[in-house]
């Protein structure tokens, strides 16, 4: 146990360690913060469907010899835009829209993919990450998208709100809906897009959905709740990365089954309050 | 009208189409200061689409609409809105006070703890008058049909003013509740001088509470007193053949009565 321990403490020594640690981090609060409103916005699907249509990114950045993140980053973009362009011009639903550009885009990537002989090495990283590699410039884009998002959130806070909760009251409040709906999807591909270097495309929208959806089982304020989302998505990090390395288990999928631990925690506190009549 | 002469709604030759169908044809309309005016009409007849005109929420294919003497645009902080259909999960993690908070002020980029406890006084203020004190700390998903139409007015009175706009409020109320809403409604309009304009399908309600009706049915049928615009022969000509069920009996329970 305690060489355990030991090992835990002599691994975070280390420069690498350390990165991944404040990556996992940054990507956790930062998906808490923009999950909380996902999730009551029905976005969940937007955030995997973005994972996996970023499998054709990565793959055209390959091709063309272009640094990955930059490309998964301006790739998410027109993913966002895409899907809010089509979602604006035809008469069908988003899970749909979703469905067809995200089938599609993996579709091209497996035919993409097998005209680069050789690169399949890396598949199992795309799919599920790398957070032990994160570069210092990937945890100063994650550090800049926190920001982003606290500054844009913090100060258009009473318009989102509105917004999440009943978009003909937002409408007439003068809150600019279209235009308050495409800069949050931006910002959600982004950082969507940033965070498949560390977790990849499988594991993405997981950093989004559950640490807000156990915020949810537990705050019933809106401010309480963002920040429980925020906490539980970095706090998971935190744990996931020490679990990861005292068992030597896969960084990446630690940090999701410890955000799955919460949830599992919140469920079992909400069944005991209602069985307790609290 | 206001001291200035300048009413709160002014509806001029309006006209709106959807994929150029008309809707709604050269409705001419004033709603005077501190007056509660009513729009009746059949389902399909533009009363929401003839607020959401108003409220510069739909083009408009002719005429013009102005809102103490401008463009809604301008003149929003005087106006409050509640919509016909305020549907949510009622998991949705917001108090109460939140909820009410959101009403106040100008929705500019402003950090959340500015301005913090003028808000939360004014929050206080109109739960109080909305006689929804009590629930300043409930959740908002946990509120029946009635405490929520209170503390939608509560959201309204947060900021100070003049007009108020309802698109069938009290749906969903049962008649003692309706009662209490329109009620309230009335003391609202008689100690803080509001217009208030509200779309109903309660004929009873309407006769009532409201001093001036307006008569809908794609263009303006008739405007006036209750007793003029709720008149058997004028309520023929606005309902017509009747096909809507709950408009159909409002309106056969309304003539029976009458």
């Amino acid at each position: 146990m305690l060489e355990g321990w030991v090992q835990v403490v002599e691994l975070l020594q280390l420069p690498f360690m350390q990165r991944a640690m404040l990556g996992g981090i940054l990507t956790g609060v930062t998906g808490g913060l923009l999950g909380s409103f996902v999730i009551l916005r029905q976005l969940s699907f937007f955030s995997d469907a973005l994972g996996h249509s970023a499998l054709l990114g990565m793959v055209l950045g390959v091709l063309l010899g272009l640094n990955p993140t930059v490309v998964l980053m301006v790739f998410g973009v027109g993913f966002a835009l895409g899907v809010t362009f089509v979602l604006e011009r035809t008469q069908l639903s988003a899970d749909a829209v979703l469905n067809i550009i995200y089938s599609s885009s993996l579709a091209l990537a497996v035919i993409t993919l097998s005209l680069l002989p050789g690169y399949r090495g890396n598949l199992n990283q795309l799919l599920f990450g790398d957070i032990l590699g994160i570069s210092t410039a990937a945890l100063w884009t994650s550090g800049i998208l926190l920001l982003t998002g606290l500054a844009y959130v913090g100060l258009t806070l009473p318009s989102q709100m509105l917004l999440t909760l009943d978009e003909p009251l937002a409408r007439a409040r003068g809150v600019q809906v279209g235009w308050q709906r495409l800069a949050f999807v931006v910002l959600l591909a982004l950082v969507v897009a940033l965070a498949i270097r560390s977790v990849g495309v499988l594991l993405v929208s997981a950093f989004v959905v559950i640490p807000a959806s156990t915020a949810r089982m537990l705050g019933s304020r809106f401010t309480t709740y963002v920040m429980l989302a925020m906490g539980i998505g970095g706090l998971s990090a935190v744990l996931g990365m020490i679990a990861s390395a005292a068992l030597n288990l896969p960084s990446g999928p630690s940090i999701v089954a410890t955000q799955l631990m919460f949830f599992l925690l919140a469920m079992g506190w909400r069944g005991a309050q209602k069985i307790l009549g609290t | 009208m206001s001291s200035d002469g300048v009413p709160p709604i002014e509806v001029h030759d309006l006209t709106v189409a959807y994929h150029a169908r008309p809707v709604l044809w050269d409705v001419d309309l004033v709603v005077p200061e501190g007056k509660l005016l009513a729009i009746v009409g059949p389902n399909g007849a533009g009363k929401t689409t003839l607020i959401k005109a108003v409220l510069g929420l739909v083009p408009l294919a002719a005429g013009w609409v102005h809102v103490y003497g401008r463009p809604y645009a301008e003149q929003r902080h005087l106006v409050a809105y509640v919509p016909q259909r305020f549907q949510f999960n009622p998991g949705f993690p917001m108090l109460v006070e939140e909820f009410v908070g959101l009403g106040w002020g100008a929705l500019q980029p402003r950090w959340p703890w500015q301005q913090r406890s003028a808000r939360r006084q004014a929050v206080k203020e109109a739960l109080e008058r909305a006689g929804a004190s009590h629930l300043f700390s409930k959740a908002l998903g946990q509120l029946s049909g009635g405490e929520l139409k209170r503390v939608l007015l509560a959201y309204c009175l947060a900021w100070p003013r003049r007009l108020l706009i309802l698109d069938e409020a009290p749906a969903g109320l049962d008649t003692p509740s309706e009662g209490e809403f329109y009620q309230l409604l009335e003391e609202l309009r008689q100690s803080l001088g509001w217009a208030i304009l509200q779309i109903s399908h309660d004929l009873e309600m309407v006769s009532c509470y409201c001093d001036r009706v307006l008569c809908l049915n794609q263009s303006l049928i008739c405007q006036g007193s209750p007793q003029v615009a709720l008149a058997p022969e004028v309520l023929s000509r606005v309902y017509g053949p009747v096909r809507d069920s709950g408009a159909k009996h409002c309106f056969v329970r309304y003539i029976h009565r009458h």
